[in-house]
């Protein structure tokens, strides 16, 4: 159990985060005389100085995605998120890594503080501009925002593919273990699942890339992992807490797992089914729900796994299957799950439709199903998770090369990494990853997407660049 | 030199700390001296370290524990090794640092105390470290004993790799990027507002709620699905597991609910009689003696109860819950909750008096006295065969309930026996005995008491006890009552004249109770005599007659 101090940290930590993007917010409409900025940094200045009578020093910085404080990451909160955003925002666009406070400070520091970051926005280097007006104070310094090192997410890339075919072999050992009666060690599935938890925390993106690959033959194993994946980012993006990702993975892994009745005919039929057939296919989810409470004692997690089970096909206005007499609301997990399922089935190259579709086209048509088969805020959560431009889409861009989309960036949708796969005549060459977010020295953007293309349509195999 | 031999010992020392608190810690509860006393020497173990490193790190093999590069533990056994009760879970490597807590390290070592062998856990020890989440204990683990597969990565990768993107192709796509190529629908990013967080916050409210209702509503829609007799019998098994989990989660009203959509089965006529099986296999497994033992503990633990939901719960249960009932009756510690118990007997008894009566036999005298009660409450008749082998019950208390119980059931066969309390030398038997006569209020009942009051020996009885027997007998108001009573205040004799105005005393009073006003002349006489006690309970009798009270 934390002590009271650290619980008092924490939320001290979250609250810092929240002040700072207040006075921010409020210092960039009114004059820093003004009543309500005057009353935000009086604010702020208690965080700050509360922190310093427990730390002794307050480092706030941001890694990643994250902020961390004093080496602590500061943990995700629904309730300050666009606060959360905000600031992240902020600090990239004018590159400025950390903020370190030495001691107690006043009103005026902030103040200086204030002056220094917001003018920066009107200076072609921001950051030189802040740490330059800050150079006079005794009390705050900063640091520049520090760029991933190429080396070390080589290891981490390493490290999640790892994981994501861990989970893979897993998945595939338990249906057939169930196939065959055996005993099935849960133990194990937690295991990988945390994994997919703290990677999802950690890098996201590397995690997600991994769910683009659809090419595999194992399409059902594959397919399970990528649910339980694309669950858990959308899951973080709610705001559910460590213990709650993982009973939604676990959730997203097994949801499928009644379709391991379906006789292998006719799940892999590669023609269009009958209705005899479509009526066992139908039948998965009961036989899930079955399978599940079969599987070990009753507890919370097998009932959520299980509701999951039933209610996948169901659709956010029940008129999936199976059919139900009394009407039900949809379980949270089972909104999540559901929209992971239809992306990544769409996505996906399957026995009867070996040509996926591309990820755009997929989010498409699920934007015309929110509402409908779809819960319209979830889905609004998703789409800002995959981004405009999801991992695996091909793009033009305006040096007339070709790329594929190779992470997400969260804060400039429009302007994600991308590895670029041919020249600018058309051939194909070594592949490299660029930063759409460069810009030259006249501060323009040195390359941007000009057009997206299905990546399937051509064949081009993801897994060629993106493994 | 000195210096390392110290590290060294203080690493050593928390080792010993992780051996002795894996058994104190399953051994005593919190509260106790020893357990507490176990964490604070553990806690000083952790301080002593810390003088030397900020960090302590242990690297875990499968039967030593070494820090840096020294040995501080080695285990060759299979049997209590600390070294492979960490390495079979994959954990390698263990560091704590210097700002551990007090809490952090309880919580720690509430962890490796677990008996993992033995209790049903679902996690290993790195998922309950993960979900701990602790700020200063770190952990590396090999994650390869996950993969079921060693191969996987590998055969999946070559095999894909093994594709190469075609040239022509991605020049194709080169070339068609400059054509109109069917537009795909733009998918914008829309803004998350206020609004949207709000609706989230909502979701998530209601998502915090137990979920066990609604996993029993989704078995009922595969109850009703149901086509082969394997189905059913599988639905009916999740359900009874669904039953024991809410149960054992102190939730009365899930398996309420179940119940109240079990019974509109079983009433509903068009259901099959072979479905209908299966739902009265879920009744009686709700009576059975595991789920009440569990409702037992609810009952005890001091949790507030409604007594609405248990009340419908009872009111669907069957004979066979009556057993499990009684045995946690007599387990129960808790006055409040023994109430729901015979309040639920109360009710049950009747589909089952004999099962019920067998309570009757119980060693424990409040076990037997409780079952009195609920048969006295009950009021069948079938019961007094057996209610009347408890008259001679050694316990008086006991005694005393089974004389209400007969005399609130009545009946010919229960006069004797009443009779013979009345001369029980025990004056609240007997006084008991004398209330079930006058509850009874029978000829024979009255004649008893009528031939006790004429007895010679009588008049010696505790002036109290008289005044009682004359109060039961007011409760006749015939005339032959009124005669015979009033023969008795008007008897005058020469010896023990006392003890015969305290009978003539207690003739008033019963007149003054009968409130006939025919008695009203000689109770004024009576008004004047030199007896004080029959003077005032003459005047008070008067009164009586004549306020009509």
């Amino acid at each position: 159990m934390a002590s009271r101090e650290d619980i008092d940290i924490q939320k001290n930590t979250k609250d810092l985060i929240n002040q700072f993007s207040v006075v921010l917010r409020t210092a960039q409409i009114h004059d820093p005389k003004n009543i309500a900025v005057a009353s935000a940094v009086e604010r702020l200045v208690s965080i700050i100085n509360n922190l310093i009578t427990y730390e002794n020093l307050v480092t706030l910085e941001l890694r990643g995605e994250f902020f961390y404080f004093n080496e602590y990451r500061i943990r995700y909160s629904l309730e300050y998120l666009l606060n959360f955003d905000f600031l992240v925002r902020e600090f990239k666009k004018r590159e400025l890594g950390s903020i370190i406070i030495r001691q107690k400070i006043t009103a005026e520091d902030i103040k200086v503080f204030i002056n220094a970051f917001i003018s920066s926005s009107f200076s072609d280097n921001p950051f030189n501009a802040i740490e330059e007006k800050m150079a006079a104070s005794k009390v705050i310094s900063v640091g520049k925002l520090k760029k991933i090192v190429e080396e070390d997410s080589f290891d981490v890339r390493k490290m999640i593919k790892k994981t994501y075919f861990n989970a893979v072999s897993y998945t595939k050992g338990v249906i057939n273990k169930i196939k065959s009666g055996e005993k099935v060690n849960i133990k194990k599935a937690k295991r990988v699942v945390e994994t997919m938890v703290d990677h999802i925390l950690e890098e996201e993106q590397l995690l997600l890339g991994m769910t683009a690959i659809k090419d595999y033959d194992e399409y059902t194993y594959h397919h399970s992992v990528n649910v339980s994946i694309l669950s858990i980012a959308l899951g973080q993006r709610l705001g559910l807490n460590r213990k709650m990702l993982t009973d939604l993975g676990m959730a997203a892994l097994f949801h499928d797992i009644g379709k391991m009745e379906i006789p292998y005919e006719v799940l892999n039929k590669p023609t269009n089914f009958t209705d005899e057939e479509w009526k066992i296919i139908r039948k998965h989810p009961v036989w899930g729900v079955k399978s599940l409470l079969k599987l070990k004692r009753l507890d919370d997690l097998t009932i959520r796994t299980a509701i999951v089970a039933f209610e996948h096909h169901l659709n956010y206005d029940l008129t999936g299957y199976p059919k139900i007499r009394k009407s039900l609301e949809l379980d949270l997990f089972s909104k999540i799950v559901s929209l992971a399922d239809q992306y990544d089935a769409m996505t996906s190259a399957r026995v009867y439709s070996r040509i996926p579709m591309s990820p755009d086209k997929a989010l498409s048509i699920m934007m015309e199903r929110a509402g409908s088969q779809l819960d319209p805020l979830l889905f609004k959560f998703f789409i800002n998770m995959v981004g405009v431009y999801p991992i695996g889409t091909l793009v033009m861009l305006d040096s007339k090369e070709l790329g594929l989309v190779y992470e997400s960036n969260q804060l400039f949708a429009d302007r994600p990494r991308v590895m670029i796969i041919t020249d600018s005549k058309g051939n194909k060459i070594k592949s490299r990853v660029l930063d759409l977010t460069e810009k030259n020295e006249q501060d323009k953007f040195i390359r941007s997407i000009i057009k997206t293309m299905d990546p399937n349509k051509y064949k081009i195999n993801l897994a060629e660049y993106l493994l | 030199m000195m210096e390392i031999n110290d590290e060294l010992k203080a690493a050593k020392d928390i080792i010993q700390v992780f051996l002795k608190s894996k058994k104190i810690l399953r051994m005593y509860p919190q509260n106790n001296p020893i357990y507490i006393k176990t964490l604070e020497d553990s806690y000083s173990r952790f301080r002593d370290f810390f003088h030397y490193r900020d960090e302590y790190t242990l690297k875990i093999r499968q039967n030593d524990i070494f820090h840096d590069s020294e040995q501080i533990y080695n285990n060759p056994e299979k049997e209590d090794n600390l070294a492979l009760f960490f390495f079979k879970d994959g954990l390698r490597e263990i560091t704590f640092k210097k700002g551990l807590t007090p809490e952090e390290m309880e919580e720690f070592l509430k962890i490796i105390s677990l008996d993992f062998d033995r209790e049903v856990i679902d996690d290993d020890i790195v998922t309950l470290l993960w979900e701990r989440d602790f700020q200063n204990i770190q952990y590396v683990v090999d994650e390869a004993f996950l993969a079921d597969e060693d191969e996987q990565e590998t055969n999946s990768v070559i095999e894909i790799q093994e594709r190469s993107t075609d040239e022509q192709n991605l020049l194709k796509a080169y070339e068609d990027a400059f054509k109109e190529e069917d537009t795909v629908k733009d998918v914008s990013i829309v803004p998350l507002s206020e609004k949207d967080l709000q609706l989230l916050f909502k979701e998530l409210e209601k998502d915090s709620l137990d979920k066990t209702e609604k996993l029993t509503n989704i078995l009922f829609e595969i109850f009703y699905a149901s086509e082969t007799k394997e189905d059913f019998s599988d639905v009916t098994d999740f359900l009874m597991n669904a039953i024991e989990f809410s149960i054992k989660k102190g939730d009365i009203n899930l398996i309420t609910n179940v119940l109240s959509v079990i019974k509109r089965i079983l009433d509903n006529k068009n259901v099959d009689e072979e479905i209908k099986k299966y739902a009265r296999k879920l009744i009686l497994f709700s009576g059975s003696e595991k789920i009440i033992t569990l409702l037992g503990e609810i009952l005890d633990s001091g949790q507030e109860i409604d007594e609405k939901p248990f009340e419908d719960f009872v009111k669907f249960l069957e004979k066979n819950s009556i057993p499990s009932f009684m045995k946690i009756l007599g387990e129960l510690k808790n006055i409040h909750s023994r109430k729901f118990v015979i309040d639920a007997l109360v009710f049950l008894g009747p589909k089952d008096i004999v099962a019920l009566s067998n309570g009757l036999n119980d060693s424990r005298w409040y076990v037997v006295r409780n079952i009195i009660y609920i048969l006295r409450k009950i009021g069948d008749k079938r019961s007094l065969e057996y209610l009347l082998k408890t008259v001679t019950h050694g316990d008086i208390r006991v005694r005393k309930e089974v004389i209400r119980a007969l005399g609130e059931l009545g009946g010919s066969g229960v006069l004797i026996p009443l009779k013979n309390c009345l001369v029980d030398p025990d004056i609240q038997v007997s006084s008991a005995a004398l209330k079930a006569l006058g509850n009874i209020a029978s000829e024979a009942a009255k004649r008893i008491i009528m031939d006790k009051i004429s007895e010679n020996r009588f008049k010696d009885k505790d002036f109290e006890e008289k005044k009682e027997y004359f109060e039961v007998l007011s409760r006749w108001k015939d005339s032959e009552v009124y005669n015979f009573v009033v023969k008795i205040l008007k008897k005058k004799t020469f010896w023990g004249r006392a003890k015969n105005y305290e009978n003539r005393a207690c003739a008033a009073y019963c007149l003054g109770l009968i409130g006939n006003k025919d008695a009203l002349p000689v109770l004024n006489k009576c008004k004047n005599v030199s007896n004080k006690l029959l003077r005032e309970f003459s005047y008070t009798a008067v009164k009586r007659i004549e306020h009509g009270q």
